[in-house]
């Protein structure tokens, strides 16, 4: 279908557009220069037209994550895919996907309607000790985590522990401190074009860091807990690095009054599912401090409502009056624009996925696009209101929420994954020996998921 | 000259018990299964029609539909059992659904589906046993570990009321005991293993303790081995053993307790809780996990689309005003007047009275299996399915949650159980 969206103020920041009242064109799932005849014309006067939004850590099908469901506090996944379609989303990244839990992470995936998927591989070291320890077998790694990454078909590679450490003290020798794994990791990055997202932690932050680029900072927010560890933060997204807030979630957890909800994905420490409720202030402090492109917006936890948790943490950023007046004097005195909310939910999560064609309007893109209902007139302080849902809701061209309805609840899916053509090399069969899942139902098969699409 | 035929070496997973070994290796020759390896007895009934644990024992394999004509089942066209089928659960007030354990995840689904649609209750065949584990999660939390940790970490074992060797094999080998893991390169010697058991089993031959117990001792067991922990009052144990398992289980640096249905068939709620509430109070220092050993093969996909979907990992029962009610007790059947079996053999695990106060009521009963057992023989209709995982390709949960696809390997003109939940639906 051909469609022309008229009147709306256009917001991205990739093409500098900052509320320019401009007409957008779609010819069938791509934006386009301009059109001759569109088959239907959708009035935006009064509303923003932005592109739709990413969740670059939106932790929704996790291995463990449907335990959670226990104790009522979590929607099931088809309303999941409601929420993101409502809050303006068209794409969500999953954030811990394992080798073993692939198949699992990547079936919940495809359980959830409307919007695309991807997720991160976590990466185990304790599979490449030796190799990280002796540095001269880096080919072998590169290769193998190309390998791993399309067999599990997931988008990129995180770490959510940066250093090699065992449980049991005999195999103290196989260790390996932070330091050094950065090391190992800035090279795999410089020699083979390898990208790494590392869960932030103080630690990290205070090692230096030769390859930026090679590096996103994840959950950043959560690190920076003084002052010391916010100049530091600052100083490596001035390098180059690009990070996420993790905000703590502002609506109440699930009622599990602090009852432990712990996923062992086999690392030296378990996944936490119910971490004690954390301090949303650092992470609101570090967003305002960076004046620079390089933070992206996300949660730290589970995503049980994104219609609810994140308009209120948007309306913080946008207007200091919102925000909570706990030691709101120590924040920076910045407010974030439109512009950088744009940038901070769409156009740098699609940047740092890789998703060349979305977070921008510019020709070419797939017409993935939210229209806001909010006027000119409306205050900072009470663009939540407005932020929380959108009016109209296009993915790749097809309406799917209109008017705040859902209109087209069977919008085709996909989940995206990095296509590596890599070989497989020794290294992966020693990774696959002390399995007792054969390799062969360790990667996903098609049936595991839907509609499937390899990035290159 | 001497005819050629094609034999064929195949990797399967198989779909004996909720362990899904995957590492089974099948021989095939023209559209027949020859040779299955690496099986354990148990899961060669589900290749071969042979009785469990007995492969000499034939099993009767169902390839036409039959209907019950004057008390007498007869074959009929599928198509006429599918039309009798529908009318007898589309006709009645409270139809059931019941089973699903031992089907694929496909089916489950289907199956939710249809309990939606004629607002039926779907009720778990292992719901006694499944129900009191997750009350439990409720009360204290978690620690869940897939299979592959356990295998790769765990220094302590101890089994409760569960005796892999007849439940789930080679769990003992390829997870739990004799698995050498990544940290536990020499399997059983890296591990100490211990059973709590009504019985003196053959797990007395590797457990370095097997403390044998009376009907009704558990609870006053439990209560003995917390006095006996640190911190515990350390009252003099009414049940001999509790001292024992204290220290057994404080020596641990990652622990599980794998129960079986032994520990729910006495108190189940009471005891899983202080199961849950040791692995919590152990789990403060050291890393524990209760885990629960299924020996259906997809009852962990069950639970896990019941939670999905509902939010529950309960009988979903859509047959009330103003939506779905979900429970965790177990069905009382003189509510139901029309009942599906499938993935279950509902008459076998039925006490007899309740068996026969079914029977009396004449509640129709229409039975989706690929083999005949007692549920197929009280049957008002019979749907012959293909076998999930052999002749017909699915979806399973290993018993820790994780997802396996079953191959089709075998042609057949049968048809899979989610083609005829599928079906009825339409036919409704
Ligand atoms: S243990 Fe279970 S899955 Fe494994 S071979 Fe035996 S019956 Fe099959």
């Amino acid at each position: 279908m051909n469609i022309k969206i008229t009147g709306g103020r256009l917001y991205d920041p990739a093409q500098g557009l900052d509320g320019v009242q401009q007409d957008l064109f779609i010819k069938g799932d791509r934006i386009v220069s301009s059109l001759q005849k569109p088959d239907r014309v959708i009035s935006a006067a009064g509303r923003v037209v932005v592109p739709g939004g990413i969740d670059l850590r939106g932790q929704v099908a996790t291995y463990g994550l449907n335990f959670l469901r226990l104790w009522n506090g979590f929607p099931s996944l088809e309303d999941l895919g409601r929420l993101y379609a409502a809050a303006g989303y068209t794409h969500v990244h999953e954030p811990f996907l394992t080798l073993y839990t692939a198949g699992y992470v990547h079936r919940q995936l495809a359980a959830i309607p409307l919007v695309d998927t991807s997720a991160s591989l976590v990466l185990n070291l304790r599979d490449l000790d030796n190799y990280l320890k002796s540095l001269d077998q880096l080919e072998e790694v590169a290769q193998t985590l190309k390998s791993l990454q399309e067999k599990t078909r997931s988008l990129d590679f995180r770490l959510l522990e940066p250093f090699v450490r065992y449980r049991q003290s005999f195999y103290s020798h196989r260790t390996l401190d932070t330091a050094k794994t950065l090391e190992a990791l800035t090279r795999l990055a410089r020699e083979f074009d390898l990208r790494f997202t590392l869960e932030a932690s103080p630690e990290v932050l205070e090692l230096p860091c030769p390859e930026p680029r090679a590096f996103h900072l994840a959950v950043l927010g959560r690190a920076v807990t003084d002052d010391r560890l916010l100049e530091l933060a600052l100083a490596r997204l001035a390098e180059g690095v690009s990070a996420d807030l993790g905000f703590e979630s502002p609506i109440a957890a699930t009622p599990l009054d602090g009852k432990p909800v712990k996923i062992d994905l086999g690392g030296y420490y378990p996944l936490d599912l119910n971490p004690a409720a954390g301090d949303l202030l650092p992470a609101l402090r570090l967003a305002l401090a960076h004046q620079g492109p390089g933070l992206a917006f996300s949660l730290g936890g589970p995503v049980r409502n994104p219609l609810k948790e994140f308009p209120p943490l948007f309306s913080w950023l946008c207007d200091r009056r919102a925000r909570p007046l706990v030691d709101a004097q120590a924040l920076p005195d910045r407010e974030f624009s439109l512009m950088d909310w744009v940038w901070a939910t769409r156009t740098l999560p699609a940047k740092i996925l890789g998703l060349g064609d979305r977070g921008h309007l510019a020709p070419g893109a797939r017409a993935d696009v939210a229209l806001f209902e909010l006027p000119p007139e409306i205050p900072p302080a009470s663009w939540a209101k407005y932020f929380g849902q959108c009016h109209t809701l296009l993915k790749a061209g097809e309406t799917v929420i209109e008017n705040y309805e859902l209109v087209a609840p069977k919008t085709p899916k996909a989940t995206y994954y990095r296509r590596r053509g890599a070989k497989e090399g020794p290294l992966l069969s020693e990774i696959c020996q002390y399995r007792s899942i054969r390799p062969e139902n360790l990667w996903v098969p098609e049936e595991l998921g839907r509609a499937w699409v390899g990035l290159d | 000259m001497q005819e050629t035929v094609q034999v064929e070496q195949q990797s399967l997973i198989c779909t004996g018990c909720g362990c899904l070994c995957d590492d089974l290796d099948v021989t095939l020759a023209q559209g027949q299964l020859q040779e299955v390896a690496n099986v354990c007895l148990w899961g060669l009934s589900r290749f071969f029609p042979t009785k469990r644990l007995h492969p000499k024992k034939e099993r009767h394999r169902l390839l036409e539909p039959l209907s019950r004509l004057n008390g007498r089942l007869q074959e009929v066209p599928y198509t006429t059992a599918l039309e009798q089928a529908a009318q007898i659960l589309g006709q009645a007030r409270r139809p059931l659904i019941y089973g699903l354990t031992n089907t694929g995840s496909w089916a489950q689904e289907a199956a939710l589906q249809l309990a939606r649609k004629i607002k039926a209750r779907l009720e778990p065949a292992d719901l006694a046993f499944k129900a009191p584990y997750y009350h439990s999660l409720r009360k204290h939390g978690l620690y869940w570990a897939p299979l592959e940790v356990i295998r790769d970490e765990a220094d302590t074992v101890l089994f409760w009321g569960a005796n892999p060797l007849h439940t789930c094999p080679r769990h003992l080998v390829r997870y739990s005991v004799f698995a050498r893991g990544r940290y536990t390169e020499r399997g059983v010697e890296d591990r100490q293993v211990a059973a709590v058991d009504l019985y003196q089993t053959e797990m007395a031959k590797f457990c370095q303790l097997l403390v044998q117990i009376e009907p009704g001792q558990e609870l006053s067991l439990l209560q003995g081995i917390g006095a006996h922990l640190p911190g515990g009052s350390g009252v003099k144990p009414a049940v001999k053993g509790a001292r024992k398992l204290a220290k057994f289980l404080s020596q641990a640096e990652f622990g599980v307790i794998f129960f079986g249905r032994g520990a729910t068939y006495n108190q189940g709620l009471a005891v899983l809780d202080a199961l849950g509430g040791l692995a919590a109070r152990l789990g403060e220092k050291q890393t524990w996990a209760l885990f629960p050993l299924s020996g259906d093969f997809n009852s962990q996909g069950l639970y896990h689309l019941l939670l999905n979907e509902l939010g529950a990992p309960e009988a979903p029962d859509f047959g009330h005003e103003g939506g779905v009610l979900t429970s965790s007790t177990p069905v009382d059947f003189h509510e139901f007047d029309a009942i599906l079996v499938l993935g279950a053999d509902l008459f076998w695990f039925l006490p007899e009275d309740q068996a026969l106060a079914l029977q009396k009521r004449q509640v129709p009963v229409v039975s989706m299996s690929p083999f005949a057992n007692r549920t197929t023989s009280c049957a008002q209709v019979v749907l012959p399915t293909a076998l999930a995982g052999l002749e017909a390709a699915e979806v399973a949960y290993r018993m820790d949650g994780l997802p396996l696809v079953l191959k089709k390997l075998l042609p057949t003109a049968l048809p899979a159980d989610r083609d005829i939940l599928l079906d009825l639906i339409q036919a409704m």
